[in-house]
């Protein structure tokens, strides 16, 4: 009998008081009120018509995630919550993270957010220098950023992350370790590091501020891993790091490539079935625009945008892609688990990067090398290119 | 019919050519003649000028020539038969030209009146000059407010000697003086000699290759008469064909049955491949065999080779069949496979000069969607061995052990070049720079003409490229190879990572080969991205190392934040990677862009 991966639930919040030039995401500036009833109404339909992807599984964490979701007050949360928990079983121990953004208003709001069960909070910080925030747009400084950070402690939140930047505009190797000192001496149990990029459609991509050359921002990212690692984190992913045991749960199963349903304007899921040739996979997405999310909770054609059944090179690849940005890798049992595929399509993947000692060479554990782990978007290349040569 | 009525009908036709530099306007003063004639109407010159700037366009590539006949009804009622015969106007294909010109008694030079003369047509009339042609300057473009009449019409009497006093003055875009030039041309360019009544003797202008037609040969009818169903026989291969189709182009194709002596038309007689009519032939009746060949036929040689490549080594099989059905269409085409330890399996391509390689890889990658690699060109070099053995080498990399070389010679060319006085210091030191040998200077008009014997080797490394930006853009280029000479050369080698990339290899003179040495790494280091290691990069002479750099390795290549939520945008930036290495081949463990094999063009920037 096939096992189905582990199911997580992603909730999208699409919008921010002020969209930040280097940000991506589906997020949309609010120039109204907040449509926070009509939303979780929708979010909890959108729910009603994912309930056939559950397939009897427990759900092992929640994200919500956005956008700024701290927008949503915390009664907000408390009915969605009582939602879920009246459409789904829930883990004993379930993992329920919320996206804040260390401004004043939503600090206040960290105790509702604590009562509603919501049990882990992830700060948007990104970076503790004012100047450098103003260059960011974000819209918080310094002092409400530690403020925030200490209030999540004081009601209560024992699972704390800190999003920081580095490899920012005009940044130094003394600023970039500056930031990460602060952020150590509050204590978070983890902490996201990672280098700024700059994204296509976004105000950073079409006007580029001049960031740190090459040289610099690797040696920021070798200073500031033996800073966080004497400190006693442990990065167990890229740009993950985390007190040991406080690892997320929510990334995790992204990165062991199991499935997650995605509600909320432009969620993406991911769900497994048994299907004809072992495990189908399938990447399914709403859609984007808040308006238009709102408008179809009353619309037949219900709140997809796409969907995509994943060929079986894809399978491989995006198995790959997550579970090789893991340090330690993942067991090498979860790959027909979690893919449905055997041991020759590996095989088909990794040749290539072996030869290269990018990878491991054993099938007991899927792990990139320390050099994989350095360059694992050629390491990814490879991964494809090595099925597409042979196909 | 006697002989009175063939001259009668012989009289009233002029064949010609017009010789432009490019943009001097060539196609369109032709548009403006044919729509003068009543070839085409308004509406339809419209679409003509479309086509024929695609057809331009393709013939250009496919480096062929074309005719028109039209009828002039000249001012004083006479109606006249036109024969308009278009050539390729690049060096590479001098010797198309001289068979096109060879097919007229006159041509029009059309130069730009704001412009003044171009290397290219001075070489290009001194052969029709040299044909016995009637050469009428006309200056083109007087439209234009920079139009300097007086300047130009003295600058084409002091470089090539022809009158210009009363060169026709017009705007082929607006039409300004076009009936008066044609009133000029009938009375100025002479009517063709000939004879209807003597056997067949025609030139073979041009020919091509159509799908379904097989082979089309343009040709200028000496004497004599040709009909459909005659048996002809072709002078250089002895072989003989059944005419089924003969005629004229209106520009359209039009069958008439029969060409006379002094026509130029199209004969088509079931050659299925172009090596059986090939350019400059001459053709006859199979029943008169004993008719002369007409002079200065020549086999058409590669002068300029390459090594070609496919990117992907999947595409091997489709870039041969498509250098296949290339060279059904252009005789001068020669490859043979080609296996380079660095980029595989491919094909070593000789071309007429580096415009026509230019053509033939974009014809090969628009044409047939293929992505290629294309080699430095290099020239032919003769070796004189040990043993008294002569033998040719057009591969840098298969340069025998110099030990059994007694000699190597390098080919020399004649060079024309133009340039206006305040360049010229420039252009002397950039020929000094590639070993030239001054052979003549002159003032001539507001130009100078300098004449220089360069290796050919340094004319095909980006020579023309150079002599335009060290003139601003006025500088013009003619040359003909002239000899093979002896020189001090050697190869150099670049070695990636302590290998020797095959691909990479020149020949170049030794008293230069460290300082070309080091302009080669240089370039290199530039254009190779970094990598996962450290990329050693070092050209070597016979073994010793002249130079070297090194691309310092990549410290890390990881994208940082990957949200596990929405993998599309993950893809996306996989796929951006993969295009970029699209472009790239793998030597070794390294990866090469494309125009890093061609860096050592630009060494003497």
């Amino acid at each position: 009998m096939l096992s189905l991966p582990p199911l997580a639930l992603y909730i999208h919040v699409p919008w921010c008081v002020r969209k930040c030039p280097y940000c991506d995401f589906n997020s949309h500036t609010l120039t109204d009120a907040l449509p926070e009833t009509a939303y979780i109404d929708a979010l909890l339909a959108d729910l009603d018509a994912e309930m056939a992807n559950v397939q009897g599984r427990v759900l092992t964490s929640i994200f919500i995630g956005g956008g700024t979701p701290s927008l949503v007050s915390g009664a907000g949360y408390q009915r969605l919550l009582a939602g879920i928990r009246e459409r789904l079983t829930l883990a004993p121990d379930i993992e329920i993270t919320l996206e804040a953004n260390p401004g004043t208003f939503e600090r206040e709001r960290f105790a509702d957010f604590r009562r509603a069960g919501i049990n882990r909070l992830s700060v948007g910080v990104q970076s503790f220098d004012n100047e450098a925030l103003a260059r960011l747009g974000r819209i918080h400084d310094a002092g409400e950023a530690v403020h925030a950070i200490t209030t999540a402690r004081e009601v209560g939140f024992d699972e704390v992350n800190i999003d920081l930047m580095h490899g920012l505009p005009g940044q130094t190797m003394a600023s970039a370790l500056a930031d990460i000192d602060q952020a150590l001496a509050l204590e978070p149990s983890h902490l996201s590091w990672y280098q700024l990029t700059l994204e296509p459609n976004t105000a950073f991509y079409s006007r580029p501020p001049e960031l740190p050359e090459e040289d610099v921002l690797a040696d920021i990212q070798d200073a500031g891993q033996a800073r966080l690692e004497a400190a006693g984190f442990q990065r167990y992913e890229i740009s993950a790091w985390s007190r040991p045991g406080h690892e997320a749960r929510h990334n995790l199963n992204y990165w062991r490539f199991g499935d997650y349903l995605g509600i909320g304007a432009g969620a993406h899921g991911k769900i497994s079935r048994p299907g004809d040739q072992g495990l189908e996979i399938e990447r399914r997405w709403k859609t984007r625009q808040p308006e238009t999310y709102l408008a179809r909770h009353h619309d037949p054609r219900g709140f997809m945008a796409g969907s995509r059944v994943l060929s079986r090179d894809e399978k491989g690849l995006e198995f790959l892609m997550n579970a090789l940005r893991l340090s330690d890798g993942v067991p090498g049992e979860l790959w027909r688990r979690h893919t449905g595929l055997d041991e020759a399509r590996l095989d088909a993947h990794t040749r290539a990067p072996i030869a290269r000692e990018l990878m491991l060479e054993t099938h007991a554990r899927i792990q990139a090398t320390p050099l994989g782990l350095l360059f694992l978007n050629d390491l990814l290349a490879l991964c494809d290119d090595s099925v597409l040569a042979r196909s | 019919m006697t002989n009175d009525a063939s001259n009668g009908t012989l009289k009233h036709i002029r064949n010609f050519s017009i010789i432009a530099h490019i943009d001097h306007g060539k196609s369109t003063l032709a548009d403006r003649i044919i729509q003068i004639c009543g070839g085409l109407t308004e509406r339809e010159l419209k679409e003509q000028v479309l086509d024929t700037m695609d057809l331009e366009r393709e013939r250009g590539i496919t480096i062929k020539a074309q005719s028109v006949t039209l009828d002039y009804k000249a001012e004083d009622g006479t109606v006249y038969q036109l024969n308009f015969i278009d050539t390729p106007g690049h060096v590479d294909f001098s010797y198309e030209v001289s068979r096109s010109l060879y097919a007229c008694e006159g041509a029009l030079l059309v130069v730009d009146a704001g412009q003044g003369v171009e290397a290219q047509s001075v070489a290009n009339c001194y052969t029709a000059i040299e044909q016995g042609l009637e050469v009428l300057p006309v200056l083109n473009k007087m439209d234009l407010p920079q139009a300097d009449p007086d300047k130009v019409s003295h600058e084409i009497e002091e470089i090539i000697g022809l009158e210009a006093d009363n060169a026709p003055q017009v705007s082929a875009k607006t039409g300004l003086g076009m009936e008066g030039l044609l009133e000029r041309l009938v009375s100025f360019i002479p009517p063709p000699k000939g004879d209807i009544t003597k056997p067949a003797q025609a030139l073979i202008i041009d020919s091509w290759f159509d799908n379904y037609q097989g082979v089309v040969s343009l040709v200028r009818l000496f004497d004599g008469t040709v009909k459909k169903g005659d048996k002809i026989l072709m002078k250089s291969t002895g072989r003989e064909w059944e005419v089924s189709d003969i005629g004229i182009f209106t520009p359209r194709q039009k069958s008439t049955g029969m060409l006379r002596a002094g026509e130029v038309g199209y004969i088509i007689a079931g050659i299925k491949d172009i090596h059986g009519a090939p350019v400059g032939d001459t053709i006859t009746h199979a029943k008169t065999p004993q008719v002369e060949r007409l002079p200065g036929f020549q086999k058409v040689k590669p002068q300029v080779y390459a090594g070609m490549f496919p990117i992907s080594s999947d595409d091997y099989e489709d870039f041969r069949d498509a250098l296949e059905k290339l060279a059904l269409n252009d005789a001068s085409l020669d490859y043979i496979p080609e296996n380079s330890d660095a980029l595989g399996f491919g094909f070593r391509v000789g071309f007429l000069g580096t415009l026509h390689m230019e053509i033939v890889q974009e014809r090969l990658e628009r044409e047939y969607g293929l992505d290629l690699l294309t080699t430095a060109p290099t020239v032919i070099y003769e070796l004189a061995m040990e043993d008294g053995e002569v033998m040719y080498v057009s591969n840098p990399s298969k340069l025998p052990d110099m030990g059994s070389v007694n000699e190597i010679r390098e080919p020399i060319v004649r060079a024309n070049i133009l340039v206006p006085q305040e360049y010229v210091g420039n252009v002397i030191n950039e020929c000094v720079v590639r070993r030239g040998v001054q052979l003549d200077m002159q003032v001539l008009g507001s130009q100078m003409q300098l004449v220089y014997e360069l290796p050919m080797g340094e004319v095909v490394m980006d020579f023309f490229d150079r002599l335009k930006s060290i003139s601003k853009g006025y500088a013009s280029l003619d040359y003909s190879f002239e000899r093979f000479d002896a020189a001090k050369l050697a190869r150099l080698d670049v070695l990636i990572n302590g290998d020797r990339v095959d691909a990479l290899a020149t020949i170049v003179h030794r008293d230069q080969a460290h300082q070309r040495g080091r302009s080669l790494v240089e370039r290199m280091q530039e254009m190779i991205p970094r990598q996962m290691f450290d990329v050693a990069i070092q050209a070597a002479l016979g073994g010793h190392v002249v130079a070297r750099s090194t691309v310092k390795a990549l410290r890390k290549n990881v994208t940082a934040k990957c949200y596990g939520g929405d993998v599309s945008r993950k893809r996306k930036l996989l796929d951006k990677q993969k295009q970029g290495k699209k472009r790239m081949k793998q030597v070794g463990k390294v990866e090469i862009p494309q125009d890093a094999f061609l860096a050592v063009l630009k060494v003497n920037d």
